[in-house]
């Protein structure tokens, strides 16, 4: 029976599965719902409190995001009571939110703001200064915590324990003076951290953020290009964008970030590890080898082509069995190869060269 | 990890002497609970998170009308480890002061001197040494068949309304709880048979009751009460509750601050459970570290799962979903105190006790008045009837607060209105923990609305941002008014935006806290609005 399964938005009539949420079916019908806390990975928070709606038959709006969908439910989104919500809360979360793109967008874009505009919420309702505690001088090269950016939407700390079950970053203390932190507030580098950055990708306001573009003083996020491509550090495939700014190195262009695709477009649905987001540095370093080199009989290193490397190689490989019998060559594949790159090297080794001497290097 | 090893965490921190350097990763080594987490926790609750204050000094309203800020600032002078904190449940002896997890009436300035620089040797001159200290209780027991709770009389511990209850059947006792119309006293007033119902039709058969002895609604003291006088009444109220619902285990929540009630709690449940007339029942006792917010129902089940204390969304309701997921019936120790008597005398005789709402009720007063304490009336009295068993108002009344900071205040005119949860609720107040609070001609109530704020500021839990930013939003604001907009650091902004804030908090909010915390500004601007700058 269709009925079972439908309800209205609006007035409108759409289907949902066992499961769904308001926001779910909202999300597929199209219907806007602004979010702030909600991210698809994570268990809803209800806490942002940006997704509530109106439901026929209760009294109090309820959050979108949390709320599952049942048979014959009636939701209104757009009303002149949740368009007061909205404009009341990010109201409230301006006065306690830096207000210039400049001083809250150092690096990624704010996601606050765009809706404190798109929403039309009053900016005037006063000021007041950040009271959260940052942690002192963490070391860690990646990952730095602007807590007057931070709107306690708990994305980074669910993530943490639900995705990545770590857990090394928590909720510290509380009202107003709520802020992320890690056990005793130590360098993420002196606790469980995994260093995968996942807390920066949820981060819906950039208080989580990437700490080497800021320190070079790169262009933030919303300035640059992105450019999708596979991280080959292994060979799980994982999608990145490449976060570009072509004017760099004098029009050379250059990575400045990494990214995540947004979660639920690519099979690593939003995550890295700390490799595929953070160690893209080597992209520009001056002792990246970038074409074949064979030594001369100078003992130097000489540019040469593909084919003549390859041949030089062989020619070796094939020297070493004559000189020492087949055993006396092995081949150790990297962790950045494929399986079918490693099944590729055991083929080399077993049936050119004739030997079981073969390893892969992430193997144990 | 064990949901045991979570759970003991507060206690595990507690033990350890609160929250300091290296313990949260201590902890961790040996629970296998995540560091960070422990932290969060340990941060969470005041009396983990700064355990060097071992003075906490409390600056409720009735406090602070009685002379807390002096008896603080003479504290800090004496140069003990002291702080201010919220209301500790002691406000018919005010000023009353935390002396580590000890709460002592009635502390004076000469107290304070008279310790010389030595926390431990702060006492109350004002109790004997050694005697444990009890509340003015009222009104004098003339007859004790129209009182439910009776905190005057003996403390019956020979468990006979639970034999009772055990004749009745399950059904039968629910049934009598739903005659009597007994409704929850921690706050909300909702009716108890609904819940007994909803526990008890779940399918899951592993089940809870959950003692709320969280008591931190400023200006309420009536719990510390029933437990100080009356402990065998209510582990009878939870052992009948338990038996109707199908539950084995009892966990009872006091706040961290109830010292002196827990160890007399604590030795009622050991003699009970040693004379096993409540058969194998297990009563849990946990305390809390200082934080009003695990009052509220949901928090408390976080707290006792060894968590932060943030609420949790409304539905699932814990009849449903409760301790560690499963359905739980959760009371105030009020309400639980009167299901004994229900059970023994039958609903109707307890329906008849109250006026338009169903039993008696322990009403607490503080403030201005000449006598406060905790008076057994029937449900619906008015101001002026309670004001006249407690003799009287010291000065000319001008405003007071009917149910704790939560209900705002109401003007003097509002005197002759039945205090009870319809009444109070129609006029945007609400009956809530029935802590009335008594305010005379001296005080500015923009002053007053302040300390409220303060209050509900200091206790938000934090988790959403309606009342994390609210609460201090409107503080800074009021403060803006009283200075004239010379509040250190922030932006003045006068109160022209109070209105909407108070209407977001109230919407947007998850909790109670959030949703009632503007409502002593909002009512102290209705009624008196004479006291703000304009
Ligand atoms: C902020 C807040 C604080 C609360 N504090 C208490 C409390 O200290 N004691 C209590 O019994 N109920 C308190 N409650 C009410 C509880 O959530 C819950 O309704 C009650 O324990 C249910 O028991 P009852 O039905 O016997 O009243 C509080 C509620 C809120 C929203
Ligand atoms: S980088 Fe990964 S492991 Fe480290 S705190 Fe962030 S989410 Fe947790
Ligand atoms: S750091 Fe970012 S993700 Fe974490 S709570 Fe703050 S705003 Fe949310
Ligand atoms: S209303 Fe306040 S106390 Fe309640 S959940 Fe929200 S922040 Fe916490
Ligand atoms: S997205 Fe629903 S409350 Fe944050």
């Amino acid at each position: 029976m269709i009925q079972e399964t439908q309800i209205r938005i609006n007035g409108e009539k759409h289907s949902f599965r066992p499961g769904e949420t308001i926001l779910d079916v909202a999300g597929r019908a199209g219907v806007e719902i602004p979010t702030l806390c909600h991210d698809p990975r994570l268990k809803p928070a209800g806490a942002c409190r940006t997704c509530l709606v109106e439901v026929e038959g209760q009294r109090k709006l309820l959050p979108a995001c949390a709320t599952p969908a049942t048979t014959d439910m009636a939701v209104v989104s757009e009303s002149e009571r949740v368009d007061r919500h909205r404009k009341t809360l990010l109201a409230l979360y301006a006065t306690d939110h830096p207000s210039n793109r400049e001083a809250s967008e150092r690096g990624a874009p704010d996601e606050l703001l765009d809706m404190i505009e798109n929403y039309r919420a009053p900016t005037d309702w006063g000021a007041m200064a950040s009271v959260r505690a940052n942690r002192h001088d963490d070391r860690n090269p990646y990952i730095h915590f602007e807590p007057d950016t931070c709107i306690l939407c708990a994305r980074c700390t669910r993530y943490c324990d639900e995705v990545e079950a770590v857990s090394a970053i928590t909720l510290a203390g509380r009202g107003s003076e709520t802020t992320i932190s890690t056990v005793d507030g130590l360098s993420l580098l002196d606790t469980s951290c995994e260093m995968c950055g996942g807390c920066i990708d949820v981060c819906p306001t950039g208080a989580m953020g990437e700490k080497m573009p800021l320190t070079r003083g790169d262009k933030p996020e919303r300035e640059l290009e992105k450019v999708r491509s596979t991280c080959n550090f292994c060979g799980v495939g994982c999608q990145v964008d490449l976060n570009v700014d072509r004017e760099a190195d004098d029009g050379a262009g250059r990575i400045v970030k990494v990214t995540s695709p947004p979660t639920g477009t690519t099979t690593n649905d939003g995550n890295l590890c700390v490799k595929g987001r953070f160690a893209y540095d080597f992209v520009h370093h001056p002792d990246r080898l970038k074409v074949p080199l064979v030594r001369g009989a100078d003992g130097e290193f000489y540019e040469t082509s593909w084919e003549d490397a390859l041949q030089k190689a062989a020619a070796g490989l094939q020297g070493v069995s004559e000189r020492h019998g087949k055993n006396g060559l092995g081949f150790v594949s990297s962790s950045r190869c494929t399986v079918e790159e490693n099944y590729l090297v055991q083929k080399l080794s077993r049936a050119v060269f004739g030997t079981n001497n073969v390893h892969q290097c992430a193997a144990t | 990890m064990s949901d045991d090893k979570r759970a003991a965490i507060p206690h595990g921190l507690q033990e350890a002497g609160g929250l300091t350097d290296g313990i949260a990763r201590q902890l961790s080594r040996e629970s296998g609970v995540p560091e960070a987490d422990i932290y969060g926790v340990g941060s969470f609750f005041h009396l983990l998170a700064r355990p060097s204050a071992k003075i906490r000094v409390c600056t409720g309203l009735s406090c602070v009308m009685s002379g807390a800020n002096e008896v603080l600032e003479a504290a800090k002078k004496a140069g003990l480890p002291c702080e201010a904190t919220s209301c500790l449940a002691g406000c018919d002896l005010p000023p009353a002061v935390l002396r580590d997890r000890r709460v002592l009436p009635s502390v004076s300035i000469a107290d304070v001197e008279r310790t010389g620089g030595d926390w431990e040797q702060l006492d109350s001159s004002a109790i004997a040494p050694g005697e444990e200290w009890r509340g003015f209780v009222g009104p004098e027991r003339t007859n004790p068949d129209e009182l439910a709770l009776d905190l005057l009389g003996p403390d019956d511990k020979s468990g006979k309304s639970f034999q009772r209850a055990v004749e009745l059947g399950a059904n039968g006792v629910i049934e009598a709880i739903e005659s009597s119309g007994l409704q929850g006293r921690g706050g909300a007033g909702f009716p108890a048979h609904i819940k007994w119902r909803g526990v008890q039709g779940q399918s899951e058969t592993k089940r809870y009751v959950v003692l709320n002895a969280d008591e931190g609604e400023p200006g309420t003291f009536k719990d510390r009460e029933v437990m100080l006088r009356r402990p065998y009444l209510m582990l009878e109220g939870l052992a009948i509750a338990a038996h109707a619902i199908g539950a084995s285990e009892v966990y009872l929540y006091l706040r961290g601050e109830f010292e002196v009630p827990w160890g007399i709690v604590e030795r009622a449940i050991a003699d009970v459970t040693e004379r096993g007339i409540y058969g194998d029942l297990q009563f849990h006792m946990h305390a809390g570290q200082g934080a009003y917010i695990c009052g509220e129902e949901t928090a408390l089940l976080e707290a006792l799962e060894g968590k932060r204390g943030m609420p949790r969304l409304k539905p699932p309701f814990p009849v449903e979903v409760g301790l560690w997921g499963k359905p739980t019936l959760i009371h105030n120790v009020e309400t639980i105190a009167c299901v004994p008597s229900i059970v023994a005398r039958g609903g109707d005789w307890f329906r008849e006790l109250g006026r338009a709402e169903a039993g008696t009720k322990l009403y607490c007063i503080s403030g201005h008045v000449k006598q406060p304490g905790t008076y057994e009336l029937p449900l619906g009295i008015t101001l002026d009837e309670l004001l006249e068993v407690a003799g009287g108002v010291i000065g000319k009344l001008k405003a007071f607060s009917p149910g704790g900071a939560s209900s705002g205040f109401l003007p003097a005119s509002k005197r002759d209105l039945p205090l009870d949860f319809k009444s109070l609720g129609s006029v945007g107040s609400m009956l809530g923990s029935s802590g009335v609070v008594v305010l005379n001609d001296t005080v500015d109530m923009k002053w007053a609305a302040l300390e409220q704020l303060r209050f509900f500021e200091a206790e938000s839990c934090g988790q959403c941002a309606p009342c994390r930013i609210g609460t201090r939003y409107l503080r800074e604001a009021t403060e803006d008014n009283l200075d004239h907009g010379a509040a250190g650091g922030t932006t003045a902004r006068g109160l022209a935006h109070v209105a909407d804030v108070a209407w977001q908090m109230n919407e947007g909010s998850i909790c109670g806290l959030g949703q009632a915390a503007p409502l002593p500004l909002t009512s102290a601007l209705q009624y008196f609005p004479e006291d703000f700058q304009s």
